[in-house]
């Protein structure tokens, strides 16, 4: 190679470079001096629906489905992430978000049998659509017939809804299929007798956290039910607030004052004697009241 | 040496020992078909689905909640059949046209080789062309289940049958390719192979078409497109595969069977069009 095609070549590869840079930080200004998206734009609806999508994508279904599931999980990290709060997946209600049945349903409809979309369908969409979130999962079982899951998906959305002898049926439908659980049976019993006791919440959001994939269903499912052992553990405790007050006349000025009793209910207790929670974080003495509230640090939620 | 040349030496010298030996005169071109294809450096495209699955491993167990599993088989098989797709086409299309710009082929039919035999080596090479790519794709895709399931996973045996219909899929679409390129111009046989390949998924509408058609002449129109046209519906596999399921072993064989024909029929029109090709 001759010195000049050497310098040829120099030349052609720091215009390369320089040009890469240059569409890099043109590609940043464009960026920072976009636009505001209108918010109207964003929830727009989708282009196509299910059964288009189904049709057009040529035996690509599966990945296309595949897409659209990411795009579920990304348009409600967005939507996540955008609010102060620490939010529990199942009350999103108040986050507007129009586009998540769409997105599952074309998820579902191109490929019927990917189970996950169906519990993300019956977990976040209740609080965001309800009619939708049980047509999506009734459409899951007439494709998925044998799949009891769905059936504890359908069961699931009954009873937060408080609706126990639909959740009842649909857990003793799911039971009668080949492969289900034995304690699917024994759900239809539990919701008739008493549908919206602790235990029976304990055990449904055991047996979601037994057996979600979602990491952000099972950590929904294993928040609930911190929850539900901090409610035990809060009634416990303003038994004995109430108790103490009863006993002395006012109530108690610090979690010391009440040790031993809270030491006698194997309470766990931080090293300044306060009980802890089942995240760990001490609760707090509310005495305006003679309550026991969570820490707002606490990862157990409030709601 | 051209390819070509080197084809018609080799064909030459086999002839001489087994004049009469046609199985080895088309395997002589398959072979040269092959050998042309992998200094083209098709099988480059090796690398380019090496880094697609390596980066879904690596990425895609972020942003699927846990479907990683599902979400490599589809995206492995589904670039299996795209890249085997652009392989089929646009390889199948330039494998006689090439041969008659480079006029090669006048040192090929120089000796004792039919043109039926020089149609059924080049498809056979590129076929095994494809075939070693889906190979090494499948081996790919199992692979990484292995490696994002931290040991091994059933699935990475179970996607094998999809496996064997995708390339089944791409057979039927060489010979395809091979027929439109046999009297068309290498532009034109890409874009009406495209069309064969999207209206072969196409083909569950073309029927009901024609089961809603008022009039009687659109509905043997498309009844008769319905027939004529590869359905390569059939042979799709990948969404159950990602599932874990098997297709039927009954199924397979018809669909299988149905493909044969199908390429035996192509195969034949192929060399009867290209047997009335004048070179001159």
């Amino acid at each position: 190679m001759s010195h000049k095609d050497s310098i040829r070549d120099g030349v052609l590869l720091l215009t390369v470079l320089i040009g890469l840079a240059t569409v890099g930080g043109l590609s940043r200004w464009l960026d920072s001096h976009r636009p505001p998206v209108d918010a109207k734009l964003e929830e727009e609806q989708l282009y196509l629906n299910g059964a288009t999508a189904r049709r057009i994508s040529l035996g690509f279904n599966g990945l296309a489905a595949d897409w659209y599931w990411m795009r579920s999980l990304q348009y409600v990290g967005r939507k996540i992430i955008g609010v102060p709060e620490n939010v529990q997946i199942d009350s999103l209600g108040q986050l507007n978000l129009n586009l998540l049945a769409p997105l599952i349903d074309t998820a579902t409809t191109l490929d019927p049998q990917f189970m996950e979309p169906y519990q993300y369908a019956a977990v976040v969409l209740p609080d965001i659509d309800l009619q939708q979130a049980i047509r999506i999962t009734k459409k899951g079982i007439a494709a998925n017939p044998f799949a009891w899951r769905l059936y504890q998906h359908l069961g699931y959305i009954y009873w937060q809804q408080r609706d126990f002898q639909a959740a009842g049926e649909a857990y003793d439908q799911g039971s009668k299929l080949p492969g289900a659980p034995a304690w699917m049976e024994a759900m239809k019993a539990k919701m008739a007798a008493d549908g919206g006791s602790r235990e029976l919440a304990q055990e449904i959001y055991e047996r979601m956290y037994e057996q979600a994939e979602d990491s952000q269903v099972k950590e929904m499912a294993r928040r609930r039910l911190l929850q539900l052992e901090s409610l035990d553990q809060r009634d416990g405790l303003g038994r004995v607030l109430s108790a103490y007050r009863s006993k002395v006349g006012r109530c108690p000025s610090s979690w010391g004052e009440i040790g031993p009793v809270m030491r006698a209910l194997r309470l766990n207790l931080d090293s300044a004697g306060a009980p802890l929670d089942p995240s760990g974080t001490a609760y707090v003495l509310v005495s305006d009241t003679c309550d026991v509230a969570l820490d707002p640090k606490s990862e157990v939620p409030v709601r | 040496m051209p390819v070509g040349v080197a084809q018609a030496t080799k064909i030459s010298k086999s002839s001489e020992t087994t004049r009469h030996s046609m199985p080895r005169r088309i395997l002589s071109i398959a072979r040269n078909t092959f050998r042309e294809a992998v200094r083209d450096r098709v099988l480059y495209n090796l690398v380019l689905f090496v880094l697609l699955l390596t980066a879904a491993a690596i990425f895609v167990g972020e942003l699927s909640g846990g479907q990683e599993r599902k979400i490599i088989v589809d995206l492995g098989l589904s670039a299996m059949l795209l890249f085997g797709v652009f392989i089929a086409i646009f390889v199948g299309v330039g494998l006689v046209y090439k041969e008659i710009e480079r006029r090669t082929v006048y040192a090929i039919f120089s000796k004792p080789v039919g043109r039926g035999e020089f149609l059924i080596g080049k498809y056979l090479g590129l076929c095994l062309t494809l075939l070693v790519n889906v190979l090494v794709m499948g081996a790919g895709v199992s692979l990484a289940l292995i490696y994002v399931s931290r040991g091994w996973d059933p699935l990475a045996l179970s996607i094998w049958p999809a496996i064997l219909l995708i390339y089944v899929e791409l057979m039927i679409l060489t010979g395809v390719a091979l027929l439109f390129s046999s009297f068309s111009s290498p532009a034109l046989s890409a874009l009406l192979t495209f069309f064969v390949f999207i209206i072969g998924h196409f083909s569950a509408d073309l029927k009901s078409l024609a089961n809603s058609m008022g009039s009687g002449v659109a509905r043997w129109l498309f009844a008769a497109l319905y027939y004529l046209l590869p359905n390569l519906a059939n042979l799709s596999f990948i969404t159950p595969a990602a599932h874990g399921q098997l297709p039927l072993p009954s199924h397979v064989a018809v669909v299988i069977l149905y493909s044969l024909v199908y390429i035996v029929i192509i195969l034949a029109a192929a060399t009867m069009i290209f047997s009335r090709r004048n070179f001159k």
